[in-house]
């Protein structure tokens, strides 16, 4: 029985050695999120606008309703979301929204950071997401 | 009816029915697109293709082909589904595919087949349409791009509005829809054309990229402005109306609408509504809370009574609740000065018709003028007042070969439509046109005088009025005139049209007296089928007759008060949803009543000029905010639904009365329109057979579908006169517009923005006058001027003005006669 105590033992301390831990030294060391991690919202911008046509697919498939799209007209006659903004307070994370958009005008990126001190600055704005 | 099987269920339907049709019936779906309900059978798309087992080998649209005995017909089976898959195909193969930002996205007939079919790949190529989209008009939004050349708006704005705007162009893959020479749209904005687009090739502008369908609120209602009383469906985001939907379901009107029900809603959105009563301190209107604003007007109100007593001027867009409150609340207050609309114009229904057939409304429904061969519409603008009804003269004309007589002083829409014949009167004669008609009818023993009183003297007085005689005066052709008489008279089922409101004063009793007269000796009034319709200018002109909105009792009329204001026989006026001062006949009359009563109460919803000069103005509301009901031209009572919540602290007219009849002592507190509607039916016997919750999704008519005349009189009544000088101005409805309301909402004042003096193209060349010149126009001592309109509408010597624009001061001109004699130079 004293065998298996020390075998079992040994494999703990093998893992206290250095080069053996999986904890990271958050944050002055960070990870880096797997390729299909789903972090906060990104608006693809594209030439001069962004790729967004306001077609309203996330806001309707959003199961946290947390997305708000508020379309118009630029000068040009486009469709373009006047407003758009994410509530990420509510939000889930759960991508429907990438998948829903027909233009692929957003994208979940790996940003995880997302703690804050005010209500307010969970409120993502357009101007925010296109960053 | 024919028996028939379609997948293996035994029908019978009737044998005008198609398989598409007997297929609905039976609650088997087949999916389509160019088909319409409400249009003649088109097969223009193919989607609807089924199998009929003794046609075997090719596939039959269903839509277009009529049912026959023992036909055996299957609508699914994997080979249909494979034809239909590649009809969806063509139609896609340039269609350009952008649904994320088409407004139409959602409730895209194109959208949900492809669904449905499971189309997902496309096995043709070709280019994708890429045609400039029509920019130029205000209010439609033509992306033919995205056009599937189903051609129902062809047809619609062809088979059921009358105008023929649309045509295919080009053949083969260049086929297109298109407007005359391919020019931007100008047309009657009606926007049949687009509630019956089934893609996003036509689309309303005011709502572009405002909302997608599934978010909005869907509240059905009743339009605001005419008497027509088509059913809305407001299309609700948040607390604004942001689009009218489309909704065939219920309602009179089939789905279709007029440019003022279906653009006309902005105004109850408008930033400039009035939000806090406003009460006048130092000369100036200042904001108030309501507890002061309520006391100034009962004290108010108490004082003149205690003096010379109060007027009370009503509009006829009140629900019929709010005018038994209005009304309950003046006998609070102890006058009987009650009226609306003017006091004159609606005199047609009240006295004419009371005096010939003992009735004060239209004898029949309009369904029934679908089914009518002779109709006979008294003045052109009937289309101009009521257009949705004008569109069920054009199929009556179109699908069931009727025809159209027009006695009128000016030509209109209704005269272009096909086989249409116009007996074109100077201004004022239309009446000597009715009489001699009439004695057409009787002289030649055409008429029906079984059960008639008055035969005798009637046909007595009528000696001035031969053919001959009237055609000499009024300009008509006496065959024509003698023609048009045979014609009503042989009618099996005639209908006689006339509308009324507040530019037309002139010789209302006259003109429905006379038409009641033809109506009665042709057999029409109380006949199944057609009937005689005097049509109100406003939603709820009809019950404000109901509900005895008039002078009763020995009270003053609209006129007697004004005139009792103006010489310090009436201390205070109550002005409720009305503009006298824009739209009253007489303005300086109108002005002079209300700046020298010593107590002005307006309630309204915007500050219009009659509100500035009041004492205490009340914020009222829109009918997109109120609950009851209104009844139409054809007697119909309907539910009115609040869409959206009231801005500020604006509060119903028939709250505003409750909480004044309070103050007064009066109880007059409801907890439902339901409640006061079961009240009404105490004092107006016709409304007391019908429950508010039984007004289903085509309302209740009250008096039946065929209201039977209490009486059969003929009335003398003598001819009109014409008025000399070199041009008679005649003032009127313009199609785009209804009442004042429309000119704060943005639709019809995109398409016409301000008042014009029109004139024929005869006329203008004698002044040398060309389209847009500034003309001066003066007459009855005073001068206006006016942007000039040319074109083929009116004879010579006649001018027309609308008479909606406030700013425009028309009735400083017109002073309530059916012609003002004018002059008119550069
Ligand atoms: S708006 Fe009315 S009149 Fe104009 S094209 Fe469409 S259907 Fe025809
Ligand atoms: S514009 Fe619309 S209604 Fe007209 S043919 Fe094209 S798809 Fe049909
Ligand atoms: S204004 Fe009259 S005709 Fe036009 S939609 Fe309204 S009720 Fe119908
Ligand atoms: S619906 Fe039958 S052919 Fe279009």
């Amino acid at each position: 029985m004293f065998k298996e105590f020390a075998k079992g033992l040994s494999i703990t301390f093998k893992h206290l050695l250095p080069g053996h831990s999986t904890t990271v030294q958050y944050p002055t060391v960070k990870l880096k999120p797997s390729e299909r991690f789903r972090g906060l919202h990104r608006l693809v911008p594209s030439q001069d606008r962004e790729k967004c046509v306001a077609c309203y697919l996330c806001p309707t498939v959003c199961p946290a309703k947390c997305i708000t799209v508020e379309s118009a007209e630029n000068e040009k006659g486009e469709k373009y979301p006047k407003v758009y903004k994410i509530d990420m307070l509510r939000c889930i994370f759960c991508g429907y929204c990438v998948e829903a958009c027909p233009v692929e005008a957003i994208e979940m990126t790996a940003e995880y950071e997302l703690a804050n001190y005010n209500r307010e600055d969970f409120e993502f704005t357009k101007q925010r997401l296109l960053k | 009816m024919v028996n028939l099987t379609i997948d293996g269920k035994q029908i019978s339907v009737s044998k005008a029915a198609t398989i598409y049709e007997a297929a609905q019936e039976a609650g088997i779906h087949i999916p389509v697109l160019c088909y319409a309900k409400k249009l003649l059978p088109y097969g223009a798309c193919r989607v609807c293709l089924v199998e009929i087992e003794q046609m075997k080998g090719r596939l039959i649209p269903s839509c277009t082909t009529p049912v026959s005995e023992g036909m055996v017909v299957t609508t699914t089976s994997e080979e249909i589904k494979k034809v239909r898959k590649t009809v969806m195909e063509f139609l896609l193969v340039n269609h350009v595919l952008d649904c994320p930002v088409c407004d139409k996205g959602g409730e895209c007939d194109l959208q949900d087949l492809a669904y449905e079919l499971d189309s997902t790949s496309n096995r043709f190529e070709g280019e994708k349409f890429d045609l400039p989209t029509d920019e130029v008009n205000p209010l439609i939004e033509r992306n033919m791009n995205r056009c599937v050349l189903c051609g129902k708006c062809v047809r619609v704005c062809d088979e059921i509005v009358g105008y023929g705007s649309y045509s295919f162009i080009n053949r083969g893959f260049e086929t297109k829809i298109a407007t005359a020479y391919d020019r931007g749209l100008n047309c009657e904005f009606c926007g049949q054309c687009l509630s019956m687009c089934p893609v996003g090739a036509l689309l309303p502008r005011p709502f572009k990229f405002k909302a997608r369908p599934w978010q909005l609120k869907e509240v059905d209602s009743v339009c605001g402005y005419c008497g027509n009383g088509c059913t809305v469906t407001l299309g609700v985001l948040g607390d604004r109306v942001e689009t009218i939907r489309f909704n065939d379901k219920i309602g009179v009107n089939d789905g279709n609408l007029c440019i003022r029900g279906r653009f006309g809603y902005s105004y109850v959105n408008d930033q400039e509504r009035l939000t806090k009563p406003l009460v006048r301190k130092d000369g100036v209107l200042v904001e108030t809370d309501w507890d002061e604003a309520l006391q100034v007007v009962s004290d108010g109100l108490l004082k003149a009574q205690g003096g010379q007593g109060v007027g009370f001027l009503s509009g006829a867009r009140l629900t019929n609740e709010e005018f038994y409150l209005l009304k309950q609340f003046a006998k609070t207050v102890g006058t009987e000065n009650v009226d609306h609309s003017g006091g004159e114009c609606y005199k047609g229904v009240t006295e004419g018709l009371k005096q010939t057939l003992g009735v004060a409304a239209s004898t029949a429904t309009f369904p029934q003028i679908d089914k009518a061969d002779v109709i006979l519409a008294i003045r052109s603008d009937f289309y101009e007042t009521h257009p949705v009804v004008g569109m069920v003269v054009n199929q009556a004309i179109r699908r069931n070969d009727a025809k159209l007589l027009i006695v009128a002083d000016k030509k209109g829409k209704l005269n272009k439509l096909p086989g249409a014949k116009t007996l074109l009167s100077k201004p004022g004669l239309e009446l000597d046109v009715l009489n001699a008609m009439a004695k057409v009818i009787l002289d030649e023993g055409l008429a029906q005088t079984e059960g008639v009183e008055g035969v005798a003297e009637f046909q007595a007085s009528l000696a001035n009025f031969t053919p001959e005689k009237v055609a000499a005066r009024s300009g008509v052709d006496a065959e024509a005139l003698q023609a048009a008489a045979r014609q009503l008279a042989s009618a099996k089922q005639g209908v006689v049209l006339l509308a009324y409101g507040l530019p037309y004063q002139g010789l209302n009793k006259e003109l429905a007296t006379a038409a009641a007269n033809l109506a009665i000796l042709t057999g029409i009034p109380g006949r199944e089928g057609g009937g005689l319709y005097l049509c109100g200018e406003k939603s709820n002109s009809q019950g404000a007759i109901d509900l005895g909105i008039l002078p009763q009792n020995g009270g003053l009329g609209a006129q007697a008060m004004l005139a009792g204001a103006s010489n310090g026989k009436l201390d205070a006026l109550y002005v409720v949803s009305e503009d006298p001062l824009s739209s009253y006949p007489d303005r300086d009359k109108v002005a002079q009543a209300l700046e020298k009563v010593p107590f002005l109460v307006v309630q309204d919803i915007f500050l219009s000029p009659t509100a500035q000069l009041a004492d205490v103005v009340l914020p009222a509301v829109s009918f997109a905010e109120k609950d009851g009901t209104f009844t139409n031209a054809e007697r119909r009572i309907q539910r009115v639904r609040p869409g959206i919540p009231s801005p500020g602290e604006a509060r119903s007219d028939g709250a505003i009365f409750s909480a004044l009849a309070g103050k007064l002592g009066n109880n007059l507190s409801f907890t439902s329109a339901a409640a006061i509607f079961t009240e009404i039916g105490k004092d107006v016997p016709a409304y007391a057979a019908i429950g508010f919750n039984e007004l289903g999704a085509h309302g209740k008519v009250w008096g039946g579908e065929t209201l039977s005349p209490a009486s059969r009189k003929l009335v003398a009544v003598g001819g009109g006169t014409t008025v000399e000088g070199e041009f008679q101005l005649v003032v009127g409805s313009a199609l785009y517009h209804s009442g004042t309301v429309s000119t704060k909402a943005k639709g019809p004042l995109a398409v016409l923005s301000e008042a014009y003096a029109e004139l024929g193209r005869e006329d203008a060349k004698d002044l040398n006058v060309a389209e847009g010149d500034l003309l001066k126009i003066s007459g009855n001592g005073a001068e206006i001027k006016l942007k000039a309109k040319v074109d083929n509408r009116l004879p010579k010597g006649v001018v027309f003005v609308p008479y909606h624009f406030a700013d425009a001061e028309v009735n400083r001109l017109y002073k309530g006669e059916p012609a003002v004699s004018v002059k008119i130079s550069k």
